[in-house]
C-alpha cells in the first residue's frame, strides 16, 4: 500500500505532463516506422508484373525467348538474356536488344559476325518492329508481340496489406510525425512557446507542395520515395530547431531540402532522355573534376579538411555534389557496357577523385566514394577479381593514411579503447560522451530540447553533436527507437533499389539507383557505427538528420536516381481511383474469358503447345 | 539486364552488414547502458535527485533533499557507514552509491534517465544493515584502525560493516589527503584489504591435517617447550604448553604445534587446502571483486612453511573472505552469498559460483574444535548468555616497529543468532580483548532488538 501511495504522489509531484510528452515519444517512432514500411509495401505493390511483352521466336529450333526487360542482351555466354548456346557463329555478347522512347532497337556489340535485321547489316543500331527477322550468327529471331495467355509470374512478397496505402494518408501520417515532435518543442522546460512552429509549418508547405507538384500536376503515381525524404528531412529539421534556438540551423535546412527537391526534380527530368544522359556523360565527369580543382583553388580547412567553399556568408561542400557525379559518371546502358567491357576509364576517373579527396583530408567522404566505386564496378564487371585487387589497394592506402596522418591514426588507437582511463577524457572524448547521453536516452529519449549533449541552458554543445555525432543527439532527444527507425529507413532504400534493378528502363538505371541506395547505406553505416566505437571512423554526415545544406542538397539530388529507376516515373500517369478499379474489373474478365476460351480449344491446342514449347529451352 | 540483376545482391551483403552492426550495438548497449550513462560528466544523473538508502529498520542513511544529498542526521552513523553508503564525491568506489548508482539515479534501459515517474519510482533501496550493530562496532573499534563486518549466515543479510580511519561524508575533512590519520580512510578495508592473519590461519592449517588424516589427526601430538627449530631456525612460542594433541594446541594457539603440523603436512597440501577454502581468489560481491587472501608457499623453504602454517610468513587474510568462511564452517561448509540489498540480482547470483569451502562433515569438526576453545579456553562468559560462540582468535606480527595485528574470527551456533563476524584491529593489546570486544559488541546489539 505505502508503495502505492508513493507512486501516485510521485505521479503528482513530477506532474502529467513529462509522461503525456514520454508517450508522444513512444508514437513518434511508431508511426515514423509506419510511413516507412508502408511506402516500401506500396512502392511493390504498385511495381509492374514481370511479364513478357515481346518474344523474340526461334522458328528453326522451335524455341520462343520471352523479353523481360528494357535492355536485353543476346549471345553465346551464359550471362546474356537471351543465350543463344548452341550457335558457334555467335559472339559471347553479341547485341542488346532494348526499348526507347521511339521502339524497339537492335544494337550490335562489337560481334564477329555481325547483326542483320531482315537481312540487311545493321551498323551500330536499328530500330526493329513486330515481324522483323533478327539475324545473330546462324540464328535468326523474329520479334513477335507476346502472348497474353502465357502465366504471370506471382510475385512472392506483397507486405502485410493488399492495398497499396494512398500517398496522401502516408504524407499526411509524416506531417503528424513532425507536429508530434514540434509540440514537444513547443512544450519543452514546462513553458509553451510557439517559435517551434514556424519550421514545422515551413516544412508542411514544402512537403505538400512537393506533393501537389508531383501528383496534382504531374500526375505521377509513386511518391513513396519523397514521403520518405520528406518524413526523415522533417525529423532533422525539427531536430535542429532543439540544437538551436535561434532556428537559424533549421532554415539553413529547409532552404537546402527546397534546393535539394528543385535537383530531384531536375535530375528526373534530365535523366528521361538517355540520350541526353549519354551526351552528357563526358561533360558531368570533367565537370566534376573541375569543381574539384576550385575547391582546392579557393576551398578552406574547415576542421582538417579543406573541402569548403565560401561564397560571400554561404558555405559549400563540393565534394557533396560531386556524389551525384560520380555516379552518373559510373554508370553506362548495357549495350554500353558490351561495347566497352573494360572500366579503364571509370577507374581513371575514380582515382582522381579520390586523389583530390586525399589532397584535401576529407577521408570521410573518400570512403563513401570508395563503397560507391565498388558497388559500380561490381555491377559493371561482375569480376570478384577486380573488386579483391581494389580492396588489396585501398587497404595499402588505408596503411598510408596512418603512418602519415596522426589524427587519423590517434581514433585508430582509440577505438575500442574509449572507456578507459586517460582516453575517455581524452582521444575518446567525443565517443564517450555520446554513448553516455545516448543511454541518458534511452528507448524514447529525454525529449526534444531537453538533452545536453547538443546543449541546453548555458551548457554548450559537445563538437559535432549536429553532424558528425547527430545520432547521439537524436537518440538522447528522441530515444533509440526513433533513431534505428530513422536508420533503417535510410538503409531501406537499398530494397527499393534491388527491387527495381531489373524492372527500370535501362542498366545504367539500376546501377545508378544501387549505386546511390549504397551509397546512403554506407554513409548512415559510417556516421552511426564510427560515433558509437563500432568502427573506428568518424567524419560524415547522417543522410537528411545532420545539419548542413550541402548535404542535404544532395541527399534529395541522389534520390533522382533511385525514382529515375522506378519505370512508373516516366511511363505510368496516375488514375482515378474509380479507373483503376474498372480497369482492375475489366482486366479480371479478361483473363477469366481467355481461360475460358482456352479450355473451349481443348485438346487440340494443348499437344500443339507442348511441341512448341520444349521444355528447358523458355528462357526467363 | 539479368545479370545486372543478380550482381545487385551486393546490396544485400552491405544490408546484412548493416543490420549485424545495429545488433551489435543494441545488445552492447542493453549490457553496458548503464554503465555509459553513470558518468561523472553526465549532465542528467547528480546526486541531489537519487533515490533513499534505509537499513533494515528503515532509518533514513542517505536522501536527496532540497537540491542537496544528506546523510543520517547522527554523526557517528555517517562515520560508521561511510564505506558502505559512499561521499558526495564517489570517492568509495565498492559504496552503494558508486556500485548501484544506476538503481539509484532510477537509470533503466527502457526510459533513460529521463525525469518522468518511471524512473523516480523504484530508486529506493533498503539495505540489510543494522545501524544499532554498525554503530556498536563503530564505538568499540574506537580510534584503532581495522574492520569489522557481521552477517546472519542462514540468510546472508550483512548487519555490519565497518572500517576505520573513516570521516563524515556530510563534513569530509579538510586535511585528508595530508593528515596521516585519514590514510586509508577511502579504502573499505573489509572488502578491498588484506592483512595478515596470525592465529586464525590455524583453521586453515587444522582442515589441512584432516585431509591428511581423516582418522588420527585428533590424536596427532607434539610437544611444546616453548621454541622449536624448524629448517635450521627458531619459532617461538607464547608459551610452554608441554604434550598438545590438536584441540588442546588449538585453544592455547600452540606455534610450535601447529608449525610442526604445517610441515609434516607438506607445502603443496597446505597450498592446495587454503585454495579450496577461498585463498589466492577473487570474491564477488555486489558486483565488487574483493581483495584477496593468499598464501604463497612456492618458494618457502621448510621455516617458511612452519610460520606460514601460524599465519605469518606472507599469509593474507580478508575480512570479508574470513566472515564467508565462517559461514561454512558455521553451517554445511558453504556459505551463503552475503548481502546489502534484498533486490534480485540475477547477473550476480549466477556469477557467484561455487560457495562450497569443505564437506560438511569437516565444517562439523572443525565447528566443534572452534566451540570447545571458546568454552574451554576463552570462557562463554566472555560473550553474550546462550550464544554458543564458536571462534578463534589471531595475533599476528606486522613489523617490529608496529603493533601487532588483532583478530577475531567466529560464529554463534545458537539457531536463534545466526551471526558469523570477522574482526579485525591494527597495533591492537590483545586479540581477545580488543578485537573480540567488537565482535562481542556487535553481538549484544544484534541480539538486543
Amino acid at each position: 500500500m505505502g508503495e502505492i501511495k508513493e507512486m501516485l504522489v510521485n505521479m503528482i509531484q513530477t506532474g502529467v505532463l513529462p509522461v503525456v510528452l514520454l508517450i508522444v515519444r513512444l508514437i513518434v517512432p511508431v508511426l515514423t516506422f509506419y510511413v516507412v514500411w508502408r511506402s516500401y509495401t506500396s512502392f511493390r505493390k504498385g511495381q509492374r508484373r514481370r511479364s513478357p511483352v515481346i518474344m523474340l521466336a526461334d522458328h528453326n529450333a522451335k524455341v520462343k525467348f520471352p523479353i523481360l526487360y528494357w535492355e536485353n542482351s543476346i549471345g553465346r555466354s551464359k550471362s546474356c538474356d537471351v543465350v543463344l548456346e548452341a550457335d558457334q557463329l555467335v559472339s559471347r555478347d553479341h547485341a542488346v536488344l532494348m526499348r526507347r522512347e521511339e521502339g524497339w532497337l537492335v544494337c550490335d556489340t562489337g560481334s564477329k559476325t555481325g547483326v542483320f535485321v531482315n537481312g540487311k547489316k545493321v551498323e551500330d543500331k536499328k530500330r526493329v518492329e513486330v515481324g522483323d527477322d533478327i539475324t545473330i550468327g546462324a540464328t535468326t529471331l523474329t520479334l513477335l508481340r507476346s502472348d497474353k495467355s502465357e502465366e504471370q509470374k506471382r510475385r512472392m512478397f506483397r507486405g502485410f496489406s493488399r492495398e497499396a496505402a494512398s500517398p496522401a494518408k502516408l504524407m499526411f501520417v509524416a506531417t503528424l510525425v513532425h507536429l508530434l515532435m514540434t509540440l514537444q518543442m513547443s512544450l519543452a522546460g514546462g513553458q509553451f512557446s510557439v517559435t517551434p512552429f514556424i519550421p514545422f509549418l515551413m516544412t508542411t508547405v514544402i512537403g505538400w507542395s512537393l506533393y501537389i507538384y508531383i501528383i496534382g500536376i504531374q500526375k505521377r503515381v509513386n511518391f513513396e520515395i519523397e514521403t520518405v525524404a520528406y518524413l526523415l528531412s522533417g525529423i532533422g529539421i525539427l531536430l535542429m530547431s532543439s540544437y538551436d534556438e535561434t532556428l537559424h540551423t533549421s532554415y539553413v535546412q529547409i532552404a537546402a531540402m527546397v534546393i535539394g527537391i528543385v535537383i530531384l526534380n531536375f535530375l528526373i527530368w534530365f535523366m528521361g532522355d538517355l540520350e541526353r544522359v549519354e551526351k552528357f556523360k563526358m561533360a558531368i565527369g570533367i565537370g566534376a573534376i573541375v569543381l574539384f580543382i576550385l575547391n582546392l583553388v579557393l576551398g578552406r580547412t574547415v576542421n582538417g579538411s579543406r573541402n569548403w567553399i565560401f561564397i560571400g556568408s554561404f558555405s559549400i561542400q563540393p565534394s557533396e555534389f560531386i556524389k551525384i557525379a560520380f555516379i552518373f559518371f559510373g554508370a553506362s546502358t548495357l549495350d554500353k557496357l558490351q561495347t566497352e567491357k573494360n572500366i579503364t576509364q571509370f577507374l581513371i576517373f575514380s582515382g582522381i577523385c579520390m586523389a583530390f579527396l586525399f589532397i584535401m583530408k576529407d577521408f570521410g567522404t573518400a570512403l563513401i566514394f570508395f563503397a560507391a566505386f565498388l558497388i559500380i564496378a561490381f555491377m559493371r564487371s561482375g569480376s570478384i577479381r577486380t573488386i579483391i585487387l581494389v580492396i588489396a589497394a585501398a587497404l595499402i592506402g588505408i596503411v598510408l593514411i596512418l603512418r602519415f596522418k596522426p589524427h587519423v591514426a590517434n581514433r585508430f588507437e582509440s577505438w575500442g579503447h574509449i572507456w578507459e582511463a586517460g582516453i575517455r577524457d581524452d582521444g575518446g572524448f567525443q565517443q564517450t560522451r555520446m554513448l553516455t547521453y545516448l543511454a541518458s536516452g534511452g528507448l524514447l529519449g529525454v525529449g526534444l530540447g531537453e538533452g545536453y549533449f547538443a546543449g541546453k541552458g548555458d551548457i554548450g554543445p559537445i563538437f559535432a553533436a549536429e553532424n558528425d555525432l547527430v545520432f547521439g543527439f537524436l537518440c538522447e532527444e528522441q530515444g533509440l527507437l526513433l533513431g534505428l527507425v530513422i536508420v533503417i529507413a535510410i538503409a531501406m532504400f537499398t530494397l527499393y533499389a534491388r527491387s527495381d534493378v531489373t524492372r527500370s528502363r535501362s542498366t545504367f538505371f539500376s546501377i545508378v539507383s544501387c549505386a546511390a541506395a549504397g551509397l546512403l547505406l554506407f554513409q548512415a553505416s559510417l556516421n552511426v557505427f564510427g560515433a558509437t566505437d563500432i568502427i573506428p571512423f568518424t567524419g560524415v554526415t547522417l543522410p537528411f538528420i545532420s545539419a548542413g545544406g550541402s548535404s542535404m542538397m544532395s541527399v534529395w539530388g541522389m534520390l533522382a536516381f533511385l525514382k529515375a529507376a522506378d519505370e512508373r516515373t516516366y511511363a505510368v500517369r496516375r488514375q482515378t481511383r474509380k479507373q483503376a478499379r474498372e480497369e482492375e474489373k475489366t482486366r479480371i474478365e479478361r483473363e477469366e474469358e481467355a481461360i475460358k476460351q482456352k479450355i473451349r480449344q481443348g485438346k487440340e491446342q494443348a499437344t500443339r503447345e507442348q511441341e512448341w514449347f520444349v521444355q528447358g529451352q523458355v528462357r526467363g | 539486364m539479368r545479370t545486372t540483376g543478380k550482381r545487385s545482391i551486393v546490396l544485400y551483403i552491405a544490408l546484412f552488414i548493416f543490420v549485424g552492426g545495429l545488433a551489435w550495438f543494441f545488445v552492447s548497449l542493453y549490457m553496458n547502458g548503464s554503465m555509459w550513462a553513470m558518468q561523472p560528466y553526465n549532465r542528467h544523473i547528480s546526486l541531489t535527485a537519487m533515490g533513499k538508502i534505509t537499513d533494515r529498520n528503515g532509518n533514513i542513511l542517505a536522501e536527496s533533499k532540497e537540491g542537496a544529498r544528506v546523510y543520517s542526521e547522527s554523526e557517528d552513523v555517517r562515520k560508521a557507514l561511510l564505506h558502505t553508503i559512499g561521499d558526495n564525491n564517489g570517492s568509495i568506489g565498492t559504496s552503494v552509491q558508486a556500485t548501484m548508482h544506476s538503481k539509484l539515479s532510477g537509470y533503466n534501459f527502457i526510459t533513460g534517465s529521463s525525469k518522468t515517474m518511471f524512473n523516480s519510482f523504484g530508486n529506493d533501496i533498503k539495505l540489510t544493515i543494522d545501524t544499532d550493530v554498525s554503530l556498536a562496532a563503530y564505538y568499540a573499534l574506537g580510534s584503532h584502525r581495522g574492520a569489522a563486518i557481521m552477517y546472519n549466515y542462514k540468510t546472508g543479510d550483512i548487519l555490519a560493516k565497518v572500517s576505520q580511519p573513516t570521516f563524515d561524508p556530510s563534513n569530509p575533512p579538510e586535511d585528508i589527503l595530508e593528515n596521516d590519520y585519514y590514510k586509508g580512510a577511502y579504502v573499505d578495508r573489509v572488502l578491498s584489504s588484506s592483512f595478515t592473519p596470525g592465529s586464525i590461519f590455524k583453521i586453515v592449517t587444522l582442515a589441512a591435517a584432516m585431509d591428511k588424516w581423516p582418522d588420527s589427526w585428533a590424536e596427532k601430538e607434539f610437544t611444546c617447550e616453548g621454541s622449536v627449530m624448524i629448517g635450521g631456525a627458531e619459532i617461538t612460542c607464547m608459551g610452554v604448553h608441554g604434550v598438545q594433541n590438536a584441540q588442546q594446541a588449538l585453544g592455547n594457539s600452540c606455534n610450535v604445534y601447529f608449525s610442526q603440523l604445517a610441515v609434516e603436512i607438506g607445502a603443496d597440501a597446505l597450498q592446495k587446502k587454503a585454495v579450496e577454502l577461498g585463498f589466492n581468489k577473487t570474491l564477488s560481491f555486489q558486483g565488487i571483486d574483493t581483495a584477496k587472501s593468499s598464501v604463497d608457499l612456492t618458494q618457502a623453504d621448510s621455516h617458511n612453511l612452519g610460520w606460514s602454517g601460524i599465519g605469518q610468513y606472507t599469509d593474507l587474510a580478508n575480512p570479508y573472505h574470513m566472515m564467508t568462511l565462517m559461514g561454512a564452517i558455521a553451517t554445511d561448509g558453504s556459505y551463503v552469498q552475503p548481502k546489502l540489498t534484498n533486490s534480485m540480482d540475477l547477473l550476480g547470483s549466477l556469477n557467484a559460483g561455487s560457495n562450497r569451502y569443505m564437506n560438511s562433515q569437516q565444517a562439523e569438526q572443525l565447528r566443534t574444535a572452534m566451540r570447545t576453545v571458546v568454552s574451554d579456553y576463552y570462557g562463554d562468559s566472555f560473550f553474550p548468555a546462550d550464544m554458543q560462540i564458536s571462534a578463534k582468535t589471531g595475533t599476528a606480527e606486522v613489523g617490529s616497529d608496529e603493533g601487532d595485528t588483532c583478530w577475531i574470527v567466529g560464529f554463534s551456533n545458537n539457531p536463534n543468532t545466526p551471526y558469523a563476524f570477522a574482526v579485525v584491529v591494527e597495533e591492537g593489546e590483545s586479540a581477545l580483548q580488543t578485537a573480540g570486544s567488537v565482535a562481542v559488541e556487535m553481538l549484544q546489539a544484534a541480539i538486543s532488538e
